[in-house]
């Protein structure tokens, strides 16, 4: 069977100079105001990216989901509001009640709960409360995470804005195919100096 | 002197030390070690907010407390209830000073540069390139400017002035190459780092100091008003402007030519914070007289457009013809330098035009060296010129810039190309002001009110 594995995008930290582009593109990418060209003074929400600069002494670079193939958020979630579409697992937000199980389940730390904005304003719910149920409101929270710009021309938006090329799709597939390449070009020299009787030089 | 210094400035809470501001910085003033928050040195800045504009480290909603959020925005000038973004890169902002000034009541005159009319549409969902000064002459007005009159009308001012101080020169009256003196950045770096050539940079004041020197004088006594009781506002895609204004010399019996400089990015969120909605305005026109301008005037927002005005006027002058063709495109271009010679009854007249202060120094070195070989020079900061300020609407996709940069000086031709009158010469209140009030260029009132001595760092 031909493998099927998801593609996903992946940063490279040697060339990563934690400009935050990448984060700016993506959430850019994610906001329904569709304008053409954004610029700064226009923006409806916060910037609530999809994926998370990330500066320690050892590396800075970007995290963002792997899409893995057995997506513990996805397994985990109650509300069956993460499914894979196209290659990519995607939060139905409609779904989402914002429980965080897919926090706690994602060992990368690439889920994050955000607030809903529309016209500008985060959307606000009633919530009861203990003491004889009065009403109170709080902003509705959803999950979001990486969906690798499902749908968008140009691919993910964080590897078309990334000034250095830091980040690429990673199509594991066809990345181990063209390493074992390479290894076998490099092996062919090595096996033949271990059986010179072959008479190949 | 304290509004000339600090009015760039990196917040090392935000910044991540990526050095993106160092690749545009024409001047080299931006320092630190990767990794770490940059800095400006102060006596190297320009103050022309290329790096706010390049600038990508923002105030991360998952990791900075709202309240400090809401302290930085008071600390910046911005209106705490704006929703953009805070970046580590950013320029001191004069907006809530000026709404709150004019909500008290004043004799209030705005100008706006021409770069404002072919961005600010950005700001609103507009797409790039929309050409909108019909519209920001009606949101001026919404806002409850008294007077809402134009940097463009200046323009067209200080074309007569600097080319007839150009055709002085030329006589023998003072030094060449005569360079321009309306981008405040270049003025700066002149005096920090040519010290000994200023006596080439023309004096005229630029056109938001010549629009406000004028507004206080004519336009005050059109008004029937004291001087004293104007407020003078000038809303420039430049965050330099707002130390220009603030240059000694940019006075007149001790008011102030312009009292508060905005960027199209503030004016925009002044619109908003009053909840006027940009994109459904009618077009309006702007005051007269002092808002009438030519298509001369209105290409001074791009790169070689200052040129292009002069010769446009200097040809009529020197030939007593009008000059062949309008459009002069090979002065026209992006960023770097380009020369050209026109003839101009006989005699060739070499031009030079530099987009990018990066690329005037070799220049600058003919000239001290006696080499140079030019008689005009057009000298912008900014990468396209004015419509690529540091105080213009801040593209958020780097890959973007270009194209965006693009059709903002598209339109600002394409309106020069639909205006009637496309001389600053045959503007017909140019031409009524000084019967009226200035007498000649270069003249006794224009010396006292549109020229400078530049070099007074103090």
């Amino acid at each position: 069977m031909q493998s099927q594995l998801s593609d996903f995008v992946v940063a490279d930290a040697s060339r990563c100079i934690g400009c935050r582009v990448c984060e700016v593109a993506c959430a850019v990418a994610h906001t329904a105001t569709g304008k053409e060209h954004p610029v700064a003074g226009n923006l409806d929400s916060p910037l609530l990216p999809r994926l998370y600069l990330v500066r320690t002494p050892l590396a800075t670079a970007p995290v963002q989901c792997r899409h893995c193939e057995d997506a513990p958020c996805a397994a985990s979630c109650p509300a069956g509001a993460i499914r894979r579409k196209d290659g990519a697992l995607v939060v139905e937000e409609a779904r989402c009640v914002g429980c965080k199980t897919c926090m706690l389940a994602c060992p990368f730390g690439a889920v994050e709960l955000v607030p809903v904005y529309a016209q500008g304003r985060a959307v606000m719910q009633t919530v009861q409360t203990e003491d004889g149920g009065v009403c109170t409101v709080s902003p509705v929270m959803v999950a979001v995470k990486c969906d690798m710009c499902t749908g968008r021309q140009a691919g993910p938006a964080c590897v078309q804005a990334c000034p250095r090329g830091a980040l690429r799709m990673a199509a594991v597939s066809d990345l181990r195919r063209r390493r074992c390449a390479q290894a076998a070009a490099g092996l062919a020299k090595y096996v033949t100096a271990l059986h010179p009787e072959d008479g190949r030089s | 002197m304290n509004g000339q210094q600090n009015v760039i400035r990196i917040d090392s809470d935000i910044c991540t030390g990526c050095g993106r501001c160092k690749d545009v910085c024409p001047v080299g003033a931006v320092e630190g070690v990767q990794g770490t928050p940059h800095s400006i040195r102060e006596d190297v800045c320009v103050l022309c907010g290329q790096c706010v504009q390049q600038c990508s480290a923002f105030a991360s909603f998952y990791e900075q407390h709202p309240a400090c959020i809401a302290e930085k925005k008071r600390e910046r000038g911005l209106f705490v209830s704006e929703a953009a973004p805070l970046f580590a890169a950013w320029h001191t902002g004069d907006a809530p000073r000026v709404a709150s000034r004019l909500a008290e009541g004043c004799h209030s005159m705005v100008q706006c540069a021409p770069a404002v009319r072919a961005a600010i549409g950005e700001e609103f969902g507009m797409p790039a390139g929309a050409l909108t000064p019909g519209r920001l002459a009606a949101a001026l007005r919404r806002l409850g400017f008294d007077r809402v009159y134009d940097t463009n009308f200046a323009a067209d001012l200080t074309i007569m002035e600097e080319g007839s101080e150009l055709l002085q020169r030329m006589e023998g009256a003072g030094p060449l190459p005569m360079f321009t003196s309306c981008c405040p950045a270049w003025v700066r770096y002149a005096e920090q780092q040519f010290p000994d050539l200023l006596e080439h940079l023309s004096s005229c004041k630029s056109p938001q100091q010549m629009a406000g020197a004028v507004f206080k004088s004519y336009g005050a006594q059109l008004d029937g008003v004291d001087p004293r009781q104007v407020f003078s506002v000038a809303v420039m895609p430049c965050t330099c402007k707002k130390a220009e204004a603030q240059r000694p010399g940019m006075e007149h019996d001790g008011v102030r030519d312009v009292d508060a400089v905005l960027t199209t990015g503030e004016l925009a969120a002044m619109l908003r914070q009053a909840h006027i909605d940009f994109a459904a305005l009618p077009d309006e026109p702007f005051d007269r007289p002092l808002g009438s301008y030519s298509g001369a005037g209105n290409i001074f927002g791009l790169t070689g457009g200052v040129m292009e005005a002069a010769l446009r006027t200097a040809y009529e002058l020197v030939t007593g013809e009008p000059v062949p063709c309008t459009e002069l495109v090979y002065v026209r271009g992006g960023e770097g330098i380009r020369h050209a010679t026109l003839t101009m009854d006989g005699r060739t007249f070499r031009v030079a035009v530099v987009a990018g202060l990066q690329h005037v120094r070799p220049l600058l070195e003919a000239v001290r060296a006696g080499t140079c070989d030019v008689d005009f020079v057009e000298v912008m900061c900014c990468p396209q010129g004015c419509i690529s300020g540091g105080g213009q609407p801040k593209v958020l996709l780097p890959f973007q810039r270009d194209e965006v940069y693009a059709a903002r000086k598209a339109a600002l031709y394409r309106h020069d190309a639909e205006l009637a009158c496309r001389k600053s010469h045959e503007n017909p209140q140019v031409q009524a002001l000084y019967r009226e009030f200035l007498g000649e260029p270069l003249g006794h009132v224009s010396h006292n009110l549109l020229h400078t001595v530049y070099g007074q760092t103090r």
